[in-house]
Parts: C-alpha cells; structure tokens; sequence
C-alpha cells in the first residue's frame, strides 16, 4: 500500500534498522541512529574514516523528523513527500531491500510442508509524449506453476521471517527461479499486448508531425545543414517514440503454507 | 504494436540467484514492504496532471503558474516559450516544470543557461524553493560529472566547453533571456540550436521586440519548422511585428508553443501599487545655475547640454565631472564659457533632492527603501550624504562581479536600510524582501522604469509597495513627467501592452528619441510640443493594441 502515514512509515523504516526511537508524538519523531544509519544518511564518511583510524566506536547522531507541519516552534528536520530526506530515504530503501528470502510465521506442532513462491514487483513505465507507470506484484508458485497477481496484498495479510519456524521444512522448487520468472514475463509481455496502446499510436502520431515539420524546414537547405536536421532527428525521437520500460522494483522467494 | 520500443530489467533474476547461493544477504519482511509500499507512493499513475506539487508543499504558487506548468507539460510536450511580463515568476513556472520531469524520471541531464549575473540566484532558488540540487559551473568541474548545472552562455559556448557540452546529450535545456539569442546570424544562435535536447525552455519578456523575424527565430530552436522555414516565413510575413496581431493563423501557431500570462490576466494585482509623483523646487541658487548652464549653451553640441542639465538635477556632482571632463579636452569649445560655470556648481548647497530622500526617510520610518538613480556620482553622493544623517545604505551597480552582487544583497536584507543602485544594476535582482521605492531620478524610457519596479513589485511581494518619483519644477524632468509619465497613464494601473507599445516604436531608440527631441528644440515650448505629440502617438497605439487584443487574445 502507499504510504500514508508519514510518521508510521519513519518510525517503521528506523526500528526495522535497528535505531532506538527516543520520542514520538504530536508529528516528532526523535531517533538515536546507529553506525550503520548514521554512514547511510548522516553524509561524513571523514568523521567515521577518523574515528575508526583512532580505534573509536564513534558516536552515530540523533535525527529529529517533523512530519507535522504546524510545529514551528521545534528545532528539527521539517519532512513531507519530496523533501531530500525523504528522497534519500526512499532511495536508500529501493537500493538495498531489493531481494530478500522469507519464510511464513507458522505456529504448529506437525510437520508442515513450505511451498516456494517466487515473487517480483515491477514496474512497467509508458514513455511517449506522455507517461505513466503501472504497478504489478506477481507471484508464481515454484513446485506446480500457479500464478497469482496482487501478490504484495496477498502476502501483507501473513506474517514473514528470515528463519524457518518450527516443525516446518521446505520442498525444493521443482521450476528454477529463472524459468519461473520467464513465465512471469511472459504474462506480463501479453499484457503489454493486449493493450490497445492510444498512447503510442498518439505518440507517434506526434512524432509524425514534428517529423513532417522538419524536413520542411529544412528543405530547401544546402547540404552542411542535414547534420543539424539529423540531430534534431534524433532528439524528436527520443522525446516522442513510445517506449516501455519493465523494471524490477524488488523480489525474492516466499515460502509458504500451502494455500 | 511493433513500433514500441521495449526495455527489460536483465539484472534482477541473475542477482536473485546468486543471493539464493550465497545464502544472502536479504531483506526482513518490514524493509521488503515498505520498499514496495516507497514505489507505490512514488509511481505516476496518470498520463497527465501534476505530481510535483505533492513533493512541493512548503510552495504557494500562483494559479497562473499552475496552469503554465501544465499547458507546458501536457499541450506542449516540454518544449515552450515561457513569456509571462516581468515579475510573474517565469523561474518558479520554469522550476516546477523540471521537477516534474524530474519526479517522472524523465530528466536526470540539465543544463541551464543564465546572465552571469543570475547564476547564483537561479541555483538558490531551484535548491531552496524546488529541492533541484542545481550546482553553478566552477571551473574545475567536467561537464558530464554533475547533472544539472548552471552558466552563462559565454562560458558554455567558448572552447573546450562548447565542445564537452556539444556531445551531451541533455534532457532538459534551459535558457533565461532568451530574447538575447533571437538574432540566427549570432555564435550564441548557433550554439544553442547546435545543443542536443530533450526538453527545452525559453524563458523571456520580451518574445518580439523589434521584427517578426525574431520570434520566427525562438520558434526554430524549440520546433524547426513550426512556422515555416526562413524564406516562407519571410515572404508570408516580413519583418513588420505588427503583422502578429493582424494574422490569426499565425498567432494561433506561436501559442502553441509560447505562454505568455500578464498581470491584468493574473491575480498578482494583490500587492497594489502606491506611486506618487514627488515635486521639489531647486533652491535659487540652484535653479540660477541651472539656467545659466540652459542659456550659454548655443556653441556646443547640443547632445552635452541635454546630458549636463540632466545630470545637475541629478546631483552636482555628476554634473561637476562631466562639465570637468568637457573642459579638460582641449577640443572642445566654449570651455572659458563653461568655467565659471563650473566653479558655481562647486559652490551650491547640498541638493534638493537629496535633502528631500532624507526627509523621506523619515516618514517611511524603519522600512527598507532602494533609491534608483541613473548617475554614478549621484550614487555616492547620496551614499554620503545618508552616512551623514545616521542611514545605513549600500550600493550597488550591473559592473560588479556576481559574488559583491550577492553580497550587496545580503548586506541590504540583514544589516543595511537602504540599496542604492544604478539603472545598470537593475536587472535580475529581486528584492521582495522591500516595498519602498524611490527613483531619485526618472529614465527615460517608461519600459526602465517598469523593470525598476518589477524589482520589488513581483512574485512572492505580500504587501503593497510604495514608488516615490521625482521630478524638479521647470527643469528637463518636469517634461519627462508630465508628458512621458504621466500623460500615458503609466502610473495609474500597470500596463500590460507597455512592451508591445514600446516595441512598436523601438524600443531600443525611444531614449534617444526623447533625447533627440529635447536636442532639436529651440524652446521649451517646442519641447513640449513635441513630446506631447509622442505621448499622443503612444496613447493611440495602446488604444489600438487593446482593442487587438480583445479581438484575438493576448499573444
């Protein structure tokens, strides 16, 4: 789900990272970094390169967010959508929890089988004189095949860890993760098929145009003057040739329960 | 559809299996979902609308600027003239454009392109106001190693720059005061039509200033071939700017690539214009030198005497100097008539006019006040004479290097109660943070003296500012006033078609019209005549270009 709460989100994002939360209320959020938040976010790689030359722990720094806006009086970060420190929280997050291998929470006393899911998030963005991106969390089931979509909305209903819990054992995937994300590509590239893709066709249309455009302009030009025109050539196709771009936002295995 | 280009993630699934070998290391659960959860908030889901002012909240932009930021990203795909008059916030339109871009991942390479006076200024705001880590060219970075950089055009478009910055290709180009590359026979001209770009925006005040040609011109940088090429456009239109108006077709072209929003169309009128109009009288012995200086004056080239009785109501030092200067050039005629002249001016009492700033001051009480004037030494005479009565002031003029600039300006909001600057100074400082103006002596050329109060009255003014103009009786100024200013109802509400009329008549020569007819009359009652006859011509060029405008929209 979008973030929607700000506040829950940081307090989120540092306790996952280890870091204590000293205080939080009316929209403060008072955090005591670690080292390894501190290097993250805090930008002196000199103050940690010195201190660790001088055999020192070093003392990682303390973070006051203030996710409400009306607290003018308080000394601290002022944070909202777009603001740097969110930016570089955000990209601190998309860069390092991009694979993972997680195993469902169960509490039982029999033996119980984990089934193993491969799972990835993607991005699929439209690029043409206009853009959007699309969302898609899919999850393919390793031993016998079935595919499932809103994956993500499915999983947040369990609980995951990085152990296996007790009394639980895995069943070795019989489809190789990389087949397994060939089948889920596959779907994905039908998808992008299936669409009737106005947007392309508007896109190329304009690219048409501005084409048509340009050569006129240079019609009647002495030769020297086409290296210009193929330039601009250039530059009408990056800006209006449709394009679809598959990302990967992040992945990993599941196992789980069979459902 | 064949024709859409495909791009695929190729790393992920590799990366995953040799984590999967490695037995790590992998993300908790808490972190994995709420990198997702990140991407979600992040994503745009619509073709269309505006992300960034989510990213934006600490900003108020105008309606006006919204709208621009739109039409710009929506209508015109990134490529646009942005023409709003001065002081509407052409930089927050031009900066919230390329937030957008940059939020829908569209933008990471950007050049911007700025007077050298403006580059500090332009990276300010866009780190300030839009969180766009903008970094000024220093002369030790490469082109290619940071991503959005600011510079003026003489230090990108000189070798080895031009050269580096030729083969990037950017996402985003920008180029403040444009109407400076309009001339295609310029290196600056081709230069930036020689520029491989994404997305390009021209932002300037003043899209035609002189022939149609120009904005034919500014046109061709953005979309070649829009209107035409060079000799169609030529033959279909000339070089007559009026044309614009006349031919609907070709309007309707220009708009779809130029936005142009005006202060009687926006909602800016909030901060009002107080402007009054000071009189002062010289004290006789003032105005004896002044009509001596008006008198002996028949042996010389008119063009000084209009200069030197200019300067005197100005201050007698600038005056002094000049009168100086002309004796000491051995050239020159009428210099033993000039002498005593000279040595009475060393004599007069301090100037009407500086006394009347002091009295000024007092009234306007602990307000910051900035004092235009148009003559150097009148510059730091005032300087002076303010010192004398316990007022702070700092100067500053359009020669000093871009560093004193800034911290003139400093110097003025934190510690100093008054900015005197000289006209050259006048353009690309925006000094909000004051509502109080005097012009201490008046340009002549209307169109100065709008920039000087688009200085302070411009976005981001909260309260209404105050302009004080004055004028000495039965001088040169009370011409200027009285038939340039006055009878064009300059004052009375802000006139959007000031440029347009303008520029009709030339804008680059109207000074020296007014100078040439002060210069060609006998009399002072030919001088009034005459510039009555020009105020008349433009007050009925205004009247026309209005009702233009209400037939076809303002271009």
């Amino acid at each position: 789900m979008a973030i929607s709460n700000l506040n829950t989100f940081l307090q989120e994002y540092f306790s996952a990272h280890h870091c204590e939360i000293l205080s939080n209320h009316d929209g403060i959020l008072q955090i005591q970094l670690n080292e390894k938040m501190d290097r993250a976010l805090m930008n002196r790689p000199f103050y940690w390169h010195y201190i660790k030359k001088m055999g020192r722990d070093g003392d990682p720094m303390q973070l006051t967010l203030i996710t409400n806006q009306e607290q003018t009086e308080v000394k601290g970060e002022r944070i909202h959508f777009g603001s740097p420190r969110l930016q570089q929280i955000l990209r601190h997050l998309r860069d390092n929890e991009r694979f993972t291998r997680l195993f469902q929470v169960v509490n039982t006393n029999n033996n119980t089988a984990l089934h193993p899911w491969l799972v990835v998030n993607m991005k699929l963005s439209y690029i043409g004189k206009h853009n959007k991106d699309e969302v898609f969390s899919i999850g393919l089931n390793l031993i016998n095949g079935m595919m499932k979509i809103d994956m993500m909305e499915f999983l947040q209903q369990q609980d995951f860890q990085m152990q296996i819990s007790d009394y639980c054992y895995t069943i070795t995937p019989l489809i190789k993760p990389i087949s397994g994300y060939k089948r889920i590509l596959t779907v994905i590239n039908q998808y992008i098929n299936d669409q009737d893709h106005k947007w392309a066709k508007d896109s190329l249309e304009a690219l048409q145009n501005e084409i048509e455009l340009l050569k006129h302009f240079y019609e009647d030009s002495p030769e020297e003057e086409r290296e210009q025109m193929d330039k601009e050539l250039a530059d009408l196709k990056e800006r209006y040739h449709p394009k679809i771009r598959v990302s990967v936002i992040n992945g990993g295995i599941f196992y789980m329960e069979q459902m | 559809m064949q024709q859409i280009d495909m791009e695929h993630d190729v790393s992920f699934i590799g990366a995953l299996e040799e984590k999967l070998e490695q037995d790590g290391p992998f993300s908790p659960w808490s972190l994995f979902k709420m990198a997702y959860d990140a991407e979600l908030t992040t994503v745009t889901k619509e073709f269309n609308g505006l992300r960034a002012l989510e990213f934006l909240p600490h900003m108020d932009f105008l309606p006006h600027q919204i709208d621009t930021a739109k039409q710009v990203i929506e209508e015109m795909h990134g490529r646009a003239i942005l023409a709003d008059e001065v002081g509407l916030g052409k930089t927050i339109e031009a900066g919230l454009i390329l937030k957008e871009y940059m939020i829908r991942g569209l933008v990471n390479k950007v050049l911007i392109i700025v007077p050298a006076s403006l580059v500090n200024q332009w990276v300010k705001e866009l780190n300030e106001k839009f969180y766009i880590p903008a970094a000024a060219y220093r002369k030790n970075y490469s082109w290619d190693q940071y991503d959005i950089l600011v510079t003026s055009i003489d230090t990108a478009k000189r070798s080895p720059h031009r050269e580096a910055i030729l083969d990037i290709h950017y996402d985003f180009i920008l180029i403040d005061e444009a109407h400076k590359i309009k001339n295609h026979n310029t290196k600056n001209y081709a230069f930036v039509r020689a520029l491989k770009k994404k997305y390009c925006l021209l932002l300037t005040a003043t899209p035609v200033q002189n022939q149609l040609i120009e904005i034919f011109n500014l046109v061709s940088i953005l979309k070649p071939g829009h209107l035409g090429n060079y000799e169609s456009f030529l033959e279909q239109y000339g070089r007559d700017r009026k044309r614009i108006n006349q031919d609907v077709y070709l309007k309707q072209l220009v708009q779809k690539v130029m936005v142009r929003n005006t202060r009687k169309e926006t909602s800016l009128d909030q901060a009002k214009r107080h402007i009054e109009t000071v009189w002062l009288d010289f004290t006789p012995e003032e105005y004896e030198v002044y009509n001596e200086l008006d008198r002996s004056f028949q042996p010389f080239a008119s063009f000084s005497k209009i200069t030197f009785l200019r300067e005197l109501c100005s201050s007698r030092e600038a005056c002094y100097l000049s009168l100086q200067k002309f004796i000491n050039d051995e050239e020159n005629q009428g210099r033993e008539i000039l002498q005593p002249i000279v040595e009475k001016i060393g004599q007069l009492p301090h100037h009407a006019k500086a006394q009347k700033v002091v009295e000024l001051m007092k009234e306007i009480g602990d307000e910051k006040v900035i004092i235009f004037t148009e003559y150097r030494a009148s510059q730091l005479y005032l300087q002076w004479y303010l010192q004398q009565h316990g007022i702070t002031s700092v100067p500053f003029r359009g020669g000093f290097k871009r560093g004193k600039k800034d911290w003139m300006k400093q110097l003025f909001k934190d510690k100093a109660q008054v900015l005197i600057a000289t006209e050259a100074g006048g353009e690309g400082i925006n000094l909000q943070f004051c509502n109080y103006m005097i012009n201490y002596d008046l340009p002549w050329n209307p169109m100065r003296l709008e920039q000087r109060i688009g200085r302070i009255h411009r976005y981001g003014q909260e309260k209404d500012v105050h302009i004080y103009n004055f004028a000495i009786r039965n001088t040169l100024e009370e011409h200027i006033m009285k038939l340039l200013y006055e009878k064009i109802v300059l004052f009375e509400k802000v006139i959007g078609h000031l440029d347009d009329i303008l520029a009709e008549l030339n804008i680059d020569s109207f000074e020296n019209e007014v100078k040439s007819i002060m210069n060609g009359s006998s009399s002072t009652g030919e001088i009034k005549i005459k510039l009555d006859n020009l105020a008349a011509v433009i007050q009925s060029i205004q009247e026309k270009s209005m009702q233009e405008e209400r037939n076809y929209g303002n271009i």
